[in-house]
């Protein structure tokens, strides 16, 4: 299985090099971004890439013919994209202090979170999707959101004090604590209901 | 003999088509042709081989074991070659290689890069600038460097030009020789059959026709000619098909003996060849082809 985790650097070899100098940019160019999002895209990055390859051609038919079974495969991914994601954080984070960017602890620790929830959607739906259709996927879900979301948020705000309230009340700890453990269980669940779709799928 | 692939009254359904209750043997240390017309149920066999599908019924043994328990050590011994490109098209073969060869336990890099050379693949070069031969090739060397014992190829002689088509058959040919690889492949040129298998496996709307020796088939079936007066209604029971012309008729049996003994000299009769029970067989009048 660990065969298949490196396999996605292979895979993108040309595409990695592009990480360092777009980090770069984002830190030198755009000044008030938040770290966050720097750390965010960074941990994408390499996952998001290595799905896209293994949809191109008929990649999958390949590795379920090669000695693995389809357990280890989606394992492989779940695995993979937990430990790409921490070495592209580190690797921002080693650009974003050469380049003398503020950022702290806490901004990693939202970008893994937000890393964690946005995959624990996108894995098993795209496992679901035909390849041609997961750009689609992508785009409207990118485009729903960004409409969707600030609404939603200033709603929240506004109206449902008790939980704006009740969030405000917990200790940064505890807020932290929690927000880890629904995003560490929800990656979980995705894993199972992955599995389960592709324990399925016809190639 | 013993197999090295069995099915056992395997049922796939799809939408539109389905495989029906088939029966299936692959015999050890032979070659084995896949015929049939297209859409008659050569792919979807050989991914349920591959166990890319999963049958709705029946089992499917290969080396004697089941994919449901031995999925792992079946695949490590076997190799297989597809009809489309499945490496990823922008890297090298190379990189293929340090894809591929970590997967299997006996993987051996010096037969890799031998048979690269024998074969005259370039390594540098991505995958989506191979012809379909040279796929082909790159997909065979990779089966042989983790020594397979079970070679499956899908049409791997289709799209090739004929000098290049008659070199992969002489490579066939040379890695049969010590008798410890068995081979099935899918064709549509059965003159590819005649060159190099020992045993036909006929398919036909999801159903096996037939499985077996090259010499059964061909002493099995024959095309008989004559005039039209000869036909009656029990003779032409002893036809799979019968084309009329103004001539006569010209019909497949698989009754040789039958045939001889009722018609005698008033009709002749010629060896049929795979393709002619092919045709015939398609608009086959009955069905115990």
């Amino acid at each position: 299985m660990f065969n298949l985790i490196k396999k996605d650097v292979f895979i993108q070899k040309t595409q990695i090099g592009f990480l360092v100098p777009l980090i770069m940019i984002f830190a030198i160019f755009i000044k008030d971004i938040h770290p966050s999002f720097i750390f965010l895209m960074a941990a994408v990055f390499i996952p998001l890439n290595a799905y896209i390859f293994d949809h191109q051609s008929k990649t999958n038919i390949l590795l379920n013919s090669l000695p693995y079974t389809r357990k280890e495969i989606v394992a492989a991914r779940y695995i993979g994209a937990i430990v790409y994601m921490i070495l592209s954080i580190i690797l921002a984070g080693v650009i974003l202090y050469v380049l003398q960017f503020d950022y702290t602890m806490r901004d990693m620790a939202i970008a893994a979170g937000l890393f964690c929830l946005i995959a624990a959607f996108a894995f098993p739906l795209f496992y679901f999707l035909k390849a041609e259709y997961i750009f689609i996927a992508a785009f409207i879900g990118f485009i729903a959101s960004t409409i969707m979301l600030p609404p939603v948020f200033r709603f929240l705000a506004e109206h449902l004090t008790t939980i704006t309230d009740f969030i405000t009340s917990l200790s940064t700890s505890t807020l932290y604590l929690s927000g880890a453990a629904i995003a560490i269980s929800l990656y979980l669940i995705s894993w199972v209901v992955s599995q389960f779709i592709y324990q399925r799928k016809v190639f | 003999m013993k197999n090295v692939v069995e099915f056992k009254g395997v049922t796939k359904h799809f939408k539109d088509f389905s495989l029906e209750d088939v029966h299936l043997q692959i015999r050890q240390g032979c070659v084995t042709g896949f015929i049939g017309a297209n859409g008659a149920g050569k792919s979807t066999t050989m991914k349920l081989m591959m166990n890319l599908l999963k049958a709705d019924a029946g089992d499917i043994n290969v080396f004697g074991l089941d994919y449901a328990s031995n999925e792992k050590e079946i695949k490590e011994r076997m190799g297989f070659v597809y009809d489309s490109n499945v490496f990823y098209e922008s890297l090298n073969l190379k990189d293929i290689r340090r894809i591929v060869a970590p997967a299997y336990k006996n993987w051996n890099d010096k037969q890799f890069f031998d048979y690269i050379k024998k074969f005259e693949l370039p390594l540098n070069k991505g995958m989506k600038t191979f012809s379909k031969g040279m796929q082909m090739k790159a997909s065979l060397a990779m089966a042989l460097s983790h020594d397979a014992e079970f070679i499956m190829m899908d049409e791997p002689t289709a799209g090739l030009d004929p000098v290049f088509r008659r070199e992969l058959l002489d490579i066939l040919q040379e890695i049969m020789e010590d008798g410890r690889r068995t081979l099935f492949f899918s064709t549509h040129i059965t003159s590819d059959l005649e060159r190099i298998a020992d045993y036909i496996t006929f398919i036909q709307k999801g159903k096996i026709l037939f499985n077996d020796s090259i010499e059964d088939v061909q002493n099995r079936y024959a095309l008989v000619k004559g005039s039209m007066d000869v036909i009656n209604r029990d003779v032409e029971k002893m036809f799979i098909k019968i084309e009329r012309s103004s001539y006569g008729f010209t019909a497949l049996t698989n009754d040789v003996a039958g045939v001889k003994a009722v018609l005698g000299d008033r009709v002749t009769m010629e060896p049929a060849t795979v393709e002619d029970i092919m045709f015939y067989a398609k608009g086959a009048e009955k069905q115990n082809v």
